[in-house]
């Protein structure tokens, strides 16, 4: 399993465009990829899962990458998050 | 000129009073919010004026500035910085809030999370007490029969033990151990202490003592060395059944105590030491300073009253005094004054007071079971009202009147005027013992007694009914479907989608737009998800289809909400709408709300979101519409 975090900087927050960017992005891979904030989790995979946690500027994520290609799949999603988050 | 954030954010500090000052701080998308220690240091003028303050209000003991996206968080770093505090969630920032609330608003609050919980119990207790006395009041013979005698041992149960009760629940809220809370408020009506529902009766102290003449004895701990009159360490051997105050007051001493030994103690000891120590010293404590304390009360109390209802004036402060003698506990000893009237004069003037006062709590209490949208709040003032028209008020006072505060005082003016108007009339009972409703069994004039119980619990009723705003309504949503108001029900014929033979209707009224037609590219290229927009005519989102809310987004533009097989629907008010934080949007439905095809999901202003810039059509988008084979949009 990969592990990374991310403090998200976006002052909006998560809302539905960063989250269907990150979804989208996410889908490319097979591996499973669960986002973590404050005691809650979501499927990255899930657009409305993502808004759902209502990510805050400041907050620190901790996304779990499990699976076949979770290497290259925690390397591009770090990427995705870093640029549009 | 861009903005200097480094001086904004001195500028800011220096016109609230500076660092020290600042309880708390902590920013949101576009503004700043403050807790500040001393109001008064603020100087409201000046910080408007301060470059980059675009606006400020107070609300709920924050002081808000509004700076802007994308700024507030750099003056924020800066704030930070200047003052060298570390960085808080608006979480945080609310908790602060709360505390910074007034004493008494505080404590009315603890009162209130002690008593919630603990309703169910004292509810079942005063409805089968008041109807157990009043059966024993009309039926001739009835209250010597074993009947009464077991069903008014059940009755009584929850209130003679209330500090049981009470205790338990206290140590939950203050975070001690709920069992050692049991055991302070078992100690406190253990049963080698006179009852305290009979420490004014001779005849009780003398039997249960085996004494004469009449007294409490008292526990001498260290002799009888005396400071000021007060003989040091002892304990008057009375106990504490049916109190409130004194148990919440032992058990949140009890917790910080036992707080501090597990602080304190290394772990392996802990066991042994902690729950002795913290029990020994709150009992002591409890016994030795809270005792004489209610003791003292007591007796005034008993005295002031006895004296108040010699004429109308002082009834119809006794009106007003009463219930919160029945919040400190203090009102079972009233049974002596009512037993001292039939000796000396036959006629028990103290009755139609009481009851005045008792029966505006069931007045005020059922004005917030009748005028509340919150089930919960109903629930609980419904029946706690019918207790306290049988004349057990504990569950109205603590359950309802006196949490909302309103009410307890609308009660109180109620209970004025009627306390006023039985002096006045001169209505006595011909016995003691019960009030309101079976107050008919033992009342010298019912009619006047009828009067006079419209007059305290309608003015009681009326001023609630009147005054009385509710915090928080029923939050719209899954019971709306339940009590279903026509006027929030449309589901438009058109249906957008279908994905595996579900239909997804169209949720707003417009013109329908093709994905690739909605100004943004995000929307547009399908990254999140296929669909239709509409480019709407009308301000109200319906739900396209049987389902539940998924999400709710902090800035109300935007709900999710999953169907049948999965469906996971985005509706979307507007492009980049989410910079306007939630303004001129109105969500009605909430995260987890079970929604029904046609139910009124969100309004939204046309007006705010042009007037903010952006354009206001609604995205509507299956997320894992590639999920779906048969997916299909009819544009």
């Amino acid at each position: 399993m990969k592990q990374f975090q991310y403090k998200v900087r976006d002052p909006q927050g998560m809302h539905a465009r960063p989250a269907g960017i990150l979804s989208a992005e996410a889908k490319k891979f097979t591996s499973k990829l669960t986002v973590k904030a404050g005691g809650e989790s979501a499927d990255l995979k899930k657009i409305l899962s993502v808004m759902g946690l209502a990510v805050k500027c400041g907050d620190t994520l901790t996304i779990n990458v499990e699976g076949d290609d979770e290497i290259a799949a925690a390397k591009v999603m770090e990427e995705v998050f870093k640029k549009n988050f | 000129m861009a903005l200097d954030y480094r001086k904004c954010a001195q500028e800011i500090l220096d016109h609230i009073g500076g660092s020290e000052n600042i309880t708390s701080a902590a920013h949101c998308a576009t503004r700043l919010r403050l807790v500040i220690a001393d109001n008064s240091k603020v100087d409201k003028a000046a910080l408007e004026e301060v470059d980059g303050v675009k606006g400020m209000f107070e609300s709920n003991g924050q002081l808000q500035l509004i700076i802007g996206t994308g700024t507030v968080n750099k003056v924020y770093d800066e704030f930070l910085a200047i003052t060298g505090r570390t960085e808080e969630s608006k979480a945080d920032v609310k908790a602060a809030a709360v505390a910074h609330a007034p004493l008494w608003r505080r404590a009315i609050k603890t009162l209130g999370d002690v008593f919630v919980p603990i309703l169910p119990a004292i509810v079942a207790s005063g409805l089968l007490m008041g109807v157990v006395e009043a059966l024993g009041k009309a039926i001739p013979g009835f209250s010597q029969s074993d009947w009464y005698g077991f069903l008014d041992m059940i009755a009584n149960t929850a209130l003679a033990y209330l500090p049981i009760i009470v205790a338990v629940s206290a140590a939950r809220v203050f975070g001690g151990n709920i069992f050692l809370g049991a055991v302070i408020g078992i100690v406190m009506i253990h049963s080698s202490l006179l009852n305290g529902w009979n420490v004014g009766s001779p005849e009780d102290i003398n039997s249960f003592f085996g004494v004469t003449d009449g007294v409490i004895p008292i526990w001498k701990l260290f002799g009888n060395i005396k400071i000021f009159g007060y003989t040091l360490l002892s304990i008057r051997r009375s106990g504490y059944q049916g109190h409130v105050i004194p148990v919440i007051i032992a058990v949140f001493l009890m917790s910080r105590i036992e707080k501090w030994f597990h602080k304190h103690i290394p772990e392996m000891l802990d066991l042994f030491v902690t729950p002795l120590c913290t029990v020994l010293i709150t009992a002591l404590l409890t016994f030795t300073i809270i005792g004489p304390i209610f003791a003292q009360l007591e007796s005034w109390v008993l005295t002031g009253a006895e004296w108040m209802v010699k004429n109308p004036i002082g009834a119809a402060a006794m009106g007003a005094l009463y219930p919160w003698t029945v919040v400190m506990g203090l009102h079972h000893m009233y049974n002596i004054i009512e037993a001292g009237m039939l000796s000396s004069v036959g006629l028990n003037t103290w009755m139609p007071i009481a009851s005045a006062a008792n029966f505006a709590q069931f007045g005020a209490c059922l004005a917030v079971g009748l005028k509340a949208t919150n089930h919960k709040t109903k629930a609980v003032a419904v029946p706690s009202s019918l207790s306290a028209a049988l004349g057990i008020t504990e569950p109205a006072i603590f359950g309802v009147n006196m949490r909302f505060f309103k009410p307890f005082i609308c009660a109180m003016v109620g209970g004025i005027i009627g306390s006023l108007f039985g002096a006045v009339t001169n209505i006595g009972a011909t016995a003691y013992g019960v009030t309101g409703i079976p107050g008919y069994l033992t009342i010298n004039n019912p009619l006047v007694y009828t009067i006079e119980l419209a007059v305290s619990g309608g003015i009681a009723f009326a001023l609630t009914w009147t005054l009385w705003k509710e915090e928080n309504p029923q939050p719209k949503g899954k019971t709306v479907v339940e009590d279903t108001n026509p006027a929030d029900f449309k589901l438009d014929p058109k249906v957008i989608m279908t994905a595996n033979g579900n239909e997804i209707h169209q949720p707003v009224e417009g013109k329908i737009i093709s994905r690739e037609q909605i100004p943004d590219e995000t929307f547009a290229s399908g990254v999140l998800g296929d669909g239709i927009a509409v480019e709407p005519t009308a301000e109200t989102v319906y739900a396209p289809f049987d389902g539940t809310i998924s999400t709710v987004a902090e800035s109300r533009h935007a709900i999710g909400i999953t169907g049948k097989d999965g469906m996971e629907l985005l509706i979307h008010v507007g492009v980049d709408t989410v910079a306007m934080n939630g303004d001129g949007f109105e969500p009605f439905v909430r995260e987890g709300d079970e929604v029904k095809a046609g139910q009124k999901m969100l309004s939204f202003s046309k007006e705010k979101i042009a007037a903010a810039g952006h354009p206001d059509c609604v995205v509507v988008l299956l997320t894992n519409a590639e999920d779906f084979d048969d997916f299909k949009v009819n544009a």
